[in-house]
């Protein structure tokens, strides 16, 4: 399911570049004309990288970045590129393949077809804001959505402020019009955002895989039971046979149970923390918020180291303690049927005998003692004043220098200031490679699973603006690129990222730095000191919080772009008001259509 | 033009890929559609409830009458815009229907189907190498070069994609073969269906998209090698169509027609030693080895019909004959299916329906013989071309010493969802 997500964002990493740091304009020219022609890129982007340290080429590496529809394999993407007639690719690539061919023969571009495809990288994880539309889609409601604003100016007079008479003559007209005729169809939508959409069908996958492993437990019992009465009594060997498959799905059955008996209680102890003991009791409330707040708190200070440790001391053994309990509550069935003997005369009676009403009084005491040490630390806060404000108080300073912007990059920005904003980021990976590597890849997986299952409606978490944003680890797992299309300016990008994302960008970078590296080419950005990125604490708290570093940090992995293609030019909001009014129009008549109708034309 | 604006999987995670699977394993595995057929067709009115028609005369019945059964389920499948196969009867069907029976009649088979078979022969003896691919090294070009007059002067800007001077005549053979990948991709949907994978659907819409972008772009040259002075999207309707439509098609019965043989040693030898006692080029010219061999592909492709199961829209409310007592139902609306396999192994059309018999008199049933390339007006004009194209195919491999598949190498047969995409054959 992921891999149809990270199969959309695709980078094909290059190395060996001889051109310079501009492209010529008639490629540019031929690359608009192919990738509109084939119609199934969103947006393409080419960059230099520079070449990694110590390898045996030290020219600059290309990267061509290559954000398209769903369901499309790189291969039949390259395939449908590389065989264009118009031959773009073979002049953008064609040097570093088979170097002084002009015109390539069928085996030349089955050749660089090869060697694009050995050079590709899916993403290790992306995210994808407009969901389920095509190019040709957006095109086509962007179309309508333009006619249906000229036409509601002409229909304004008429219809004043009488909504529901206005929204059905706009209704009436677009049916009207044979030009919208493909608009009678509902926009298509993918399982998560149509009729998987509520919790009860995304929770219908995990119930289902429960049920059947109960089934299939259920079935390999019965199994023996059911051949004994059809065959008759079994032998010696039937039986032991029956004996051991008895056994071991009894085993396996209780186990199963424990399981999910230990993970339900789990789950309604986070839930009791998290949910309603924040919304009754006020020191309870303050006391999660305070501690969040010190977890994240982007300076060092008295508050959030004392907190930090705290968490090390109390926070990570009780966690500890609960998963242990948990696992052993799970596997004592397996324990009591290997060593039944050990189990019942050693272990048993070192384990405190507790009635129910005893395990629930002390978590009640637990809970109260939690809320008067709360409530005692507010008290001591508000009595003694200075003494807290030492408390709080910034122990370093934020961000040691002033922050330069290489020339490349604002000239990338201002050339793109009136569409869709782009960035490169590259990075390098962080201590034994293999392990970051490892790290950033199970992270980018769960942040690829939630984009694609929960955050379907162009947010990712909090999140707005993002077009395409994907990572990939590249050079063998030695570096870090980020490749991002969003809508608004890069300050308000990263600052939606840090109120609205921050567990995932943190752990999506946090296992990165910055080495010094030498420019691709002279007119590009380098780094001349190294830097990690901005620590975080227990994984996923501070990291991106520490608001100026991380803007520091990925403003000087970023690299300019030589090229960009955006085929439709425009941001998530408009593309999901187009949508949202193709719906609206050609649904049926009804207040809510009525109404995202007026705020359509009105926007 | 149609364009792609491709829908995203509305299903379940998983439900698809499950009911692909299956699909394409029932497709691989026609003795279980064979027997899940014989059940119907015990029980029709069963195969009424979940509308599908089983015995001969329900599957003649639905795919005669064409205004109540429509073609029109095909089109969905048809990712380079409609033709003839998904379209309902009227005046554009009856202008494409003409345009290809005189693209038809300018072909010249067996002699072209002949000639290239007994060229990719000598080449492939004369290689020396035991081993060779019986779809990418001999089925694709024989195909290919039988079918060449339908584009006739212009097959080389057809296959080039453009209509330069150095498009014309012969093109480079790399490019040659690109050309066919791409018209298999196109022709594999409308095999694969409703139920193919978004995975394997976008591919075919990519090639459908790069086809039609190199019919536009020689469609003047196309128009003057058809000597027709039609609209412009006439001929590309129609030059697309013809392009993937007949080759892919042919050549995937072609490699199910030479499995299915291969599984029949007997039958296999029997033929290899009439066509050593003839010898070449008596093989080639003996018009009585020639009709042995035809009866054959027919047969075989009884057994291994490149469609096994057909649908039809129901544009509105009707009935179908089942061959139980009562009708069955078919709301307007919806589809119906056709076990077309199960209607050519129904012993009460078919005399010893089970057994492999390729002399077999048909009687008054000769037309169910064809039931593999439709039935009654809708049945595939180029009928008769398809199968002299894999007679000359078929006499071709018989030449060679004795096949088989190449199993030594990992899998002898590769498959692409329901479409062969190798087939490794070795000499022996």
């Amino acid at each position: 399911m992921l891999e149809i997500v990270r199969q959309q964002m695709i980078c094909i990493v290059a190395p060996g570049w001889g051109g310079g740091a501009e492209i010529p304009k008639q490629l540019h020219d031929a690359l608009d004309a192919l990738l509109e022609d084939v119609a199934v890129v969103h947006f393409a982007s080419i960059g230099l990288l520079p070449a990694l340290a110590g390898a045996p080429n030290q020219q600059p590496v290309l990267v061509l970045e290559l954000a398209v529809e769903e369901g499309l394999r790189p291969y039949d993407l390259l395939y449908r590129l590389v065989y264009h007639p118009d031959g773009a690719m073979w002049t953008l690539f064609g040097a570093m393949v088979a170097p002084h061919v002009a015109v390539p023969t069928a085996k030349d571009k089955e050749q660089l077809l090869n060697q694009l495809m050995s050079w590709h990288s899916i993403a290790a994880g992306g995210f994808v804001g407009a969901r389920d539309r095509s190019v040709r889609q957006i095109k086509m409601e962007s179309d309508l959505l333009d006619q249906t604003r000229i036409e509601a100016r002409k229909l304004k007079p008429k219809y004043s402020n009488d909504r529901t008479a206005f929204a059905l003559a706009l209704a009436r007209w677009a049916y009207a019009n044979p030009r919208f005729e493909w608009a009678v169809k509902p926009a298509p939508r993918s399982y998560w955002r149509g009729k998987g959409a509520s919790i009860g069908a995304k929770l219908a996958y995990p119930v289902a895989a429960i049920v059947l492993w109960f089934v299939v437990l259920g079935i390999v019992w019965a199994l023996p039971r059911a051949y004994n009465w059809f065959f008759g009594e079994p032998g010696h060997v039937g039986r032991a046979i029956e004996d051991a498959v008895t056994k071991t799905s009894e085993c396996l059955l209780t186990m199963s149970w424990h399981g999910l008996l230990a993970f339900a209680l789990i789950a309604f102890l986070v839930w009791l923390f998290l949910v309603p003991l924040p919304a009754q009791f006020v020191s309870w409330r303050r006391w999660l918020n305070s501690v969040q707040q010190e977890l994240d708190r982007p300076t060092q200070t008295l508050s959030s180291l004392a907190t930090y440790a705290g968490g090390w001391l109390i926070g990570v053994p009780l966690l500890l303690a609960v998963a242990a309990c948990a696992l052993a509550y799970t596997v004592a069935p397996l324990a009591y049927a290997v060593a039944p003997d050990y189990m019942i005369n050693v272990v048993e009676p070192k384990l405190p005998k507790l009635t129910g009403l005893q395990i629930v009084g002390i978590a009640v005491v637990a809970i109260a003692a939690v809320l008067c040490i709360g409530a005692l630390f507010y008290r001591l806060n508000r009595r003694f004043k200075k003494l807290s404000e030492q408390f709080f108080h910034p122990l370093e300073d934020d961000v040691p220098r002033a922050q330069q912007i290489h020339p490349s990059i604002e000239r990338c920005e201002a050339d793109l200031v009136d569409g869709t904003q782009h960035m490169f980021s590259l990075t390098e990976l962080r201590g034994p490679p293999w392990w970051s590597a490892w790290c950033i890849r199970a992270a980018l997986r769960i942040v690829t699973f939630a984009g694609r299952v929960f955050f379907t409606q162009g947010w990712l978490g909090n999140a707005p603006g993002i077009h395409f944003g994907h990572w990939h680890i590249i050079d063998n797992g030695r570096r870090f690129l980020f490749c991002s299309n969003y809508d608004g300016n890069f300050g308000g990008y990263l600052d939606d990222f840090i109120n609205g994302a921050a567990v995932g960008t943190t752990l999506a970078w946090r296992w990165t730095e910055l080495r010094p590296r030498a420019p691709a080419l002279p007119e590009q950005p380098g780094i001349a000191k190294p830097r990690s990125f901005p620590p975080t604490r227990f994984v996923v708290f501070r990291g991106v919080k520490c608001e100026l570093r991380f803007k520091s940090y990925a403003r000087d992995s970023m690299l300019p772009h030589l090229y960009h293609f955006d085929a439709c030019n425009r941001t998530v909001d408009q593309i999901n008001l187009a949508t949202g009014l193709r719906d609206a129009l050609f649904g049926e008549r009804n207040e809510k259509n009525d109404d995202l109708i007026m705020r359509v034309i009105e926007t | 033009m149609k364009l792609s604006t491709y829908e995203p999987d509305a299903l379940p995670p998983g439900v698809r890929r499950l009911s692909y699977g299956l699909f394409c394993w029932l497709n691989r595995h026609t003795t279980v559609l064979r027997a899940f057929g014989a059940l119907l067709r015990h029980w029709p009115s069963v195969g009424g409830r979940l509308g599908l028609a089983a015995r001969a005369s329900a599957v003649r019945d639905v795919l005669t009458r064409t205004r109540s059964f429509s073609n029109t389920a095909h089109a969905a499948n048809m990712v380079s815009g409609d033709y003839l196969i998904g379209m309902d009867p009227g005046p554009t069907y009856s202008a494409d229907r003409d345009l290809v029976h005189a693209r038809l009649a300018a072909l010249d088979v067996p002699a072209d189907s002949d000639a290239e078979a007994q060229q990719r022969i000598k080449a492939l003896s004369g290689r020396g190498v035991g081993a060779f691919d019986l779809i990418d090294d001999y089925l694709m070009w024989v195909v290919f070069h039988a079918m060449r007059p339908l584009f006739g002067a212009a097959t080389g800007a057809v296959v080039a994609g453009s209509a330069t001077a150095s498009a014309q005549g012969d093109v480079d053979e790399g490019l040659q073969r690109q050309y066919m990948l791409e018209i298999r991709y196109v022709a594999g949907q409308l095999l694969a269906g409703s139920l193919a994978t978004l995975d394997l659907r976008r591919r075919a819409e990519a090639c459908g998209d790069a086809l039609q972008a190199r019919i536009d772009r020689v469609s003047g040259p196309i128009g003057a090698a058809w000597g027709v002075k039609s609209a412009s999207e006439d001929i590309e309707r129609n030059a697309v169509g013809l392009a993937w439509i007949s080759h892919p098609v042919t050549v995937q019965s072609g490699a199910l027609i030479v499995q299915e043989l291969l599984g029949r040693a007997k039958v296999y030898e029997e033929l290899r030693s009439k066509a050593g006692r003839l010898g070449e080029p008596g093989v080639w010219t003996d018009p009585e080895f020639r009709k042995i061999v035809r009866n054959h592909v027919l047969e075989l492709m009884r057994f291994r019909p490149i469609f096994p199961l057909l649908a039809r829209d129901v544009p509105r409310d009707t009935e179908m004959k089942t061959g139980a007592r009562y009708n069955a139902g078919c709301p307007g609306g919806g589809k119906v299916s056709l076990l077309s396999i199960a209607a050519l192994f129904d012993p009460s059309a078919v005399p010893q329906s089970g057994r492999f018999c390729p002399d077999r008199d048909w009687g008054k049933n000769d037309a169910l013989r064809y039931l593999m390339f439709g039935y009654g007006t809708r049945q595939c004009p180029a009928r008769d071309h398809a199968v002299e194209i894999l007679t000359s195919a078929l006499i071709g491999l018989l030449t060679l010493p004795r096949l088989q598949l190449a199993r030594g190498e990992g899998k002898a047969i590769a498959y692409d969802g329901p479409l062969m995409l190798r087939m490794r054959m070795r000499t022996t």
